[in-house]
């Protein structure tokens, strides 16, 4: 294969900015392997004793499995409801006619546009109201239902060939069964790299668990990765690399599993439409 | 009792009115054939039976039964998209019982049904393919099936051969009125294919503007048009159509009087339009390169030769003429004599631009 001199330069650039990405992750991983002394003395990212010590800790100070299965419950929850909601949604506005559906679905909209600094302090009033403060399903409630979903959804349901819609309701068939039979199998691709999204979103977040969570037993992975480096925990920075590097394996192995369809729906979106 | 029938049902879409007052009766198990140019509104009348479409004003019964609210789901309609609109994740096999399926039909007769449509579509061993995996075809036959396994009333089809190329075509026309046969539903079908038209159709009822022009069996609307509309519309190249000044008994045709029969010469003095317009298919004159009694003489500014045919055109009465013959009977010649059959002739009256009709004596 012929390499001309324009495509040289575009790849310097995307090589660099690949490095550039990726060193992070590379340094934790490396520094996860190092002794205390090493992580703050040498930069290198290879190890100069490699020692699993950093991992020995994270297991006794915390309770990893604990940790873990919080998350995962807060992700899968308010991915499943994410999609669910979302599905049905994009649905009604796409298929169903009612009068006042083009200005509810810009009201609908326009919810993506109100920053989360806005709501974070009244959604946190209402929960402790209703006694969900401390919880990791209050953690994920005000979550269940997301625009963004509904929008990228709706953008793949239109481009279904109205004919095939037309051939169900010549055959008598339910709205349900028009979803199950053809809409979500010929969606599918698109609600699998969604749900992805979702799912690493709610997995990798901070702020709302910070403020819902008090007891260390309803901890999510990004708060415990806080315990080593807060002045309070001291910094173990080995010990907060090996949890940063563990917090890292489920998303990096879904996405390495699926990340076909999402290539595919990002790269799709903007011809359908 | 009609199995179809519209009575003065209007379409509207906005406040733009597509179907202008249609009555139109459908006789069970015939092959009626929808024939206009697009936006004629053909298409909004099949979507109308169907129910995929509301109708705005008058009233549609399907087997007697007044259906203007009648759910699509309960018309009994099998019917075959212009697109094909196959499922492109399902098989071939689940396609074509997709219907079936919901509509919980036994799994043992499904498989004799689908069967039975697989053979005679000539599907078999494609059963277990993807639409993607076949050819246009093929597409269309699985479209076919999945609208005949169903056993409806009403077989509707819009302009299911447009997707296929010429070849195609005239073996689906063929195999479509095979089918028919078979199944003896009554089948609407969509088309501005002329040809499609005249073999496909039983009756043919012609479009313009909304409105029916005309609603016949295809050698009546080809013979004998029931307006000028219909008469440039169907045929290929169109019917050459020219000022017909007529008077005692003739018609002047540039500078030569051509003597009527008497039929006609009573037919035209009564007919009390003003204005008359001639019409003349390019196929049903002579013309020679040697003068002839009661030819016009012309001069041929332009020629075609189709292979099969040839192609002159030249001017009548400030109009362009085209008139065509088997062989290249004029030989280069440019000067020629022309001459309608008289037994082919057409009157419109020209402010109405309806058919003034034949004399008795005009033979078909």
């Amino acid at each position: 294969m012929k390499i001309n001199s324009s495509e040289i330069k575009w790849h310097l650039l995307f090589i660099i900015l690949v490095l550039l990405l990726i060193y992070p992750l590379l340094f934790s991983l490396s520094t996860s392997f190092k002794t205390m002394s090493e992580a703050f003395q040498s930069s290198s990212l290879i190890p100069a004793d490699p020692t699993f010590s950093a991992y020995d800790r994270v297991f006794t100070t915390i309770n990893f499995v604990q940790i873990l299965s919080n998350t995962f419950i807060i992700a899968a929850l308010v991915t499943i409801f994410k999609l669910v909601t979302s599905v049905f949604a994009a649905y009604a506005f796409v298929f169903f006619h009612f009068k006042g559906k083009t200005a509810l679905y810009f009201l609908l909209i326009s919810t993506i546009f109100i920053p989360f600094t806005v709501t974070m302090i009244p959604n946190y009033i209402t929960l402790s109201k209703v006694g969900f403060v401390d919880s990791i399903y209050g953690v994920a409630l005000p979550q269940l239902a997301d625009a963004t979903g509904i929008f990228l959804l709706r953008q793949y349901m239109k481009g279904i060939p109205m004919s095939l819609m037309e051939v169900a309701e010549l055959e008598r068939a339910s709205h349900l069964t028009r979803l199950r039979t053809i809409v979500v199998p010929l969606i599918r691709p698109a609600i699998l790299s969604i749900g992805i999204i979702f799912f690493i979103n709610s997995w990798n977040e901070y702020v709302w668990p910070a403020i819902m969570i008090k007891s260390e037993v309803n901890y999510t992975l990004s708060l415990a990765l806080q315990m080593f480096v807060s002045s309070e925990g001291g910094t173990d920075v080995p010990v907060a690399m090996a949890v940063a590097t563990l917090t890292m394996l489920l998303p990096l192995g879904l996405y390495a599993v699926c990340q076909k369809f999402i290539i595919g729906t990002f790269a799709q979106s903007g011809i359908k439409g | 009792m009609y199995s179809i029938e519209f009575k003065n049902v209007i379409k509207r879409f906005g406040k733009n009115e597509v179907i202008k007052g249609l009555n139109l009766s459908i006789r069970k198990g015939e092959r009626l054939i929808l024939l206009g140019s697009s936006g004629c509104g053909k298409s909004t009348i099949l979507r109308m039976i169907s129910g995929l479409e509301t109708i705005s004003s008058g009233e549609l019964y399907l087997n007697g039964k007044l259906a203007n609210d009648m759910d699509p789901g309960d018309r009994g309609i099998g019917m075959v998209f212009q697109n094909y609109a196959l499922f492109p994740h399902m098989t071939v096999e689940k396609n074509i019982a997709y219907g079936l399926r919901i509509h919980r039909i036994p799994e043992k007769e499904i498989a004799d049904r689908v069967k039975k449509a697989v053979t005679i579509l000539n599907l078999d061993g494609l059963e277990q393919r993807l639409p993607r995996e076949l050819s246009g075809g093929q597409r269309q036959r699985v479209a076919l099936a999945r609208a005949l396994v169903k056993q409806a009333d009403f077989f509707l089809l819009d302009e299911p051969l447009s997707n296929l190329d010429a070849q195609l075509r005239g073996k689906a026309r063929k195999e479509l009125v095979r089918i028919h046969e078979m199944y003896g539903q009554t089948m609407i079908y969509v088309t501005h294919d002329q040809i499609e038209a005249m073999t496909v159709g039983q009756r043919i009822a012609v479009i313009n503007d909304g409105r029916i022009q005309m609603l016949d069996t295809p050698h009546e609307v080809y013979r004998r048009p029931a307006n000028l509309f219909v008469a440039k519309f169907i045929g290929s190249p169109s019917m050459n159509v020219f000022d017909g000044q007529t008077a005692a008994g003739t018609m002047r045709l540039n500078d030569t009087a051509l003597p009527l029969t008497p039929g006609w010469a009573e037919k035209v003095g009564t007919a009390g339009a003003e204005k008359l317009l001639a019409g003349v298919r390019p196929e049903d004159i002579t013309l020679t390169a040697e003068p002839e009694e009661g030819a016009v003489p012309v001069t041929v500014q332009y020629h075609e030769d189709y292979g099969s045919r040839v192609g002159y055109y030249f001017t009548i009465n400030g109009e362009e003429v085209i008139s065509i013959m088997r062989d290249d009977v004029l030989q280069g010649c440019r000067q020629a004599y022309w001459k309608p059959n008289p037994g082919a002739l057409h009157f419109f009256d020209a402010a109405t631009e309806r058919n003034i009709g034949y004399p008795e004596e005009a033979a078909e």
